[in-house]
């Protein structure tokens, strides 16, 4: 090489270039908690698309479930509590990944899990959000603005709907119809840190909680209001720990 | 063949090149645009800091705007019901067309001064900008697409990819960024050049219908119709009949409160003499019959608005000093100006010709 300056001019120049390229450096997390969702119908396990019954004696068949689950917060035993970032997850029935979720956590002892059920209000009425809250997942009403909190869809024997059909998609976010939930879990009581956290959430608490709700009467719930509030007040109950690892 | 050592040189100087393009991420530059406020408006209500204006994104708007493939047959943008020349409503059409001859349920309005407004559609029921195509776009009688399709189609498009890239820095395509790069086109359709804003500046001065209309609708139709967007933005029961097919309850359908029941966003009067059919569902085809309705032929209810518990008395006379003053609310340079025009429609690059001159 007769130009080995140019050369190395050249390459530095080459180099930088391509530096600009790299990623910042990955801060590694502090410890990962999963949190491993389960939907059943009183005792047994949810199978979209197959006949059961539920606590009411219903004969249904479910074929779509699914809410989002955002704004955890998490409580060790001497009653400090953190909030990680807001994240936001669309816990579908339908796609078995996503009720697998995975927060980073500080390594301590948790004794206790909250989170939303649903959608907070600022991102109700703050444009088009992406990711979980995109509105192409098919839980956001376009018509009247505002996030779908939780959604069930399928069939009843006494549904009077076209098909047999019942449609439940329960939102709002304003004073008074305000569907999003906060939940508590205690985590019983283990001596060793909490890796993995498996949550049972009992599609029956829909029809029979706070308030009773015959799929004959109302097997339609496309709107916030009363009813929507209701559901909210129903499902708020349907979760519960089922283990610790 | 011999490799001299200026070949060299210039291979590894275009590589060197290769390094700082492929890393031009760092380097997205978009040109703003500066979001005027004319003077004596109050302030936008639209967060310009969440969606800042550029030439990029608002070209990237206009194409969008424009373009057929958001709807499920590719017949129809949202430029197909939102016509320049009537000021962005669909033109002498009461109810618009949509997907497989299918009516929409209410009277497209026309589009301008949107920075300003903060709930959309007749009803209100949607409370950002950014997601007001989505409505259009997915309803079964409008563009009947699915948000997904849409942002497949827009992917297969190398132009879409570096149009998204310029208007936002990299090529993705999703939702958000429709809805952002439509917002920017919207934005900017201000209305501001009519001849009542010539005679608010001083640069006109209205003819004596004119200025005895303007004293009327102060008195009569100002505190809903209020300047200068000519609209309060509330929602308000004017007496009009329910339509029993359309059946429509208006902004209860968003709130489940009766007392909402029959009521509609006030409508601008900017550009009213280009924007008709009247009313949430293009009942009135004239001004005339608009004025016939608040004087005689309103329906008094449980929810109509107080200040019409009498109707509204109107002369004959008033009715024509109205109407000469409703005619300098038209913005002739916004019907004509270029910067909106559809692609390839026929619009000549002389400057937009002003009627009131």
């Amino acid at each position: 090489m007769k130009y080995p300056v140019y050369t190395l001019v050249l390459l530095t120049l080459i180099l930088t270039g391509l530096n600009f390229r790299q990623p910042g450096p990955i801060t590694a997390p502090a410890g990962k908690l999963r949190l491993v969702f389960h939907h059943q119908v009183g005792k047994d396990p949810l199978a979209l698309g197959t006949l059961c019954r539920n606590g009411l004696g219903d004969r249904i068949t479910i074929e779509r479930f699914k809410y989002y689950v955002s704004h955890f917060t998490f409580t060790d035993s001497k009653g400090r509590q953190w909030k990680p970032d807001p994240q936001y997850f669309l816990i579908d029935e339908e796609i078995p990944d996503s009720k697998i979720i995975t927060i980073q956590v500080q390594d301590i002892d948790i004794r206790q899990i909250g989170f939303l059920l649903g959608v907070d209000s600022a991102k109700n009425v703050s444009g088009i959000q992406t990711g979980a809250l995109d509105p192409l997942k098919g839980m956001f009403w376009t018509w009247n603005s505002g996030y779908i909190m939780a959604k069930m869809e399928g069939t009843a024997e006494r549904s009077p709907s076209p098909g047999h059909r019942f449609t439940y998609h329960i939102g709002g976010f304003r004073f008074g119809m305000n569907t999003a939930r906060e939940i508590r879990l205690t985590i019983p009581q283990t001596s060793q840190p909490v890796r993995e956290v498996h949550i049972a959430a009992d599609i029956d608490r829909w029809f029979n909680g706070s308030w009773q709700i015959d799929l004959a009467e109302t097997p339609v719930c496309h709107s916030p209001g009363v009813l929507a509030m209701r559901f909210a007040d129903n499902y708020q109950n349907m979760f519960s720990i089922q283990s610790v690892h | 063949m011999r490799i001299t050592k200026n070949t060299w040189v210039l291979l590894l100087i275009l590589l060197a090149g290769a390094g700082w393009v492929a890393g031009d991420s760092a380097y997205f530059r978009p040109k703003p645009i500066a979001f005027k406020v004319p003077k004596g408006w109050p302030r936008p209500v639209y967060d310009f800091s969440k969606n800042p204006l550029t030439e990029e994104g608002f070209a990237l708007g206009k194409k969008l705007f424009y373009d057929g493939r958001l709807s499920k047959d590719g017949s129809f943008s949202c430029g197909t019901c939102h016509q320049q020349f009537g000021a962005f409503n669909t033109y002498d059409h009461s109810l618009s067309h949509g997907f497989n001859n299918a009516f929409t349920t209410r009277n497209a309005p026309g589009l301008f001064n949107l920075a300003w407004q903060k709930d959309f559609m007749w009803d209100g029921g949607i409370n950002h900008l950014d997601l007001q195509p989505l409505a259009p776009i997915t309803a079964e009688n409008e563009m009947a697409e699915t948000l997904e399709n849409v942002i497949t189609k827009l992917k297969a498009d190398k132009e879409y990819r570096k149009l998204f890239k310029a208007a936002f820095g990299d090529e993705t395509i999703n939702t958000q960024r429709i809805g952002k790069a439509l917002s920017q086109f919207m934005l900017q359709l201000v209305s501001s050049n009519s001849k009542y804003d010539k005679v608010k500046r001083g640069e006109a001065s209205f003819i004596l219908p004119e200025q005895l209309g303007y004293q009327i609708f102060l008195q009569k139709c100002a505190s809903c119709h209020t300047e200068p967007l000519f609209t309060d933005y509330s929602y308000r029961n004017i007496g009009l009949k329910m339509d029993d097919v359309l059946k429509d309850p208006g902004r209860m359908r968003i709130t489940n409160r009766s007392e909402d029941s029959l009521k509609f966003k006030v409508p601008s009067l900017r550009n009213v003499a280009m924007t008709f059919p009247y009313g949430h569902d293009g009942r009135f085809f004239s001004l005339m019959s608009v004025f016939e309705h608040y004087r005689k032929n309103m329906v008094v209810s449980a929810t109509t608005d107080p200040l019409f518990r009498n109707k509204l008395a109107l002369s004959n006379y008033e009715i024509g000093q109205l109407t000469a003053f409703l005619y300098t609310l038209t913005d002739s340079s916004f019907l004509k100006d270029p910067r909106f025009a559809a692609p390839g429609a026929n619009n000549n690059t002389k400057p937009p010709i002003d009627i009131h001159r």
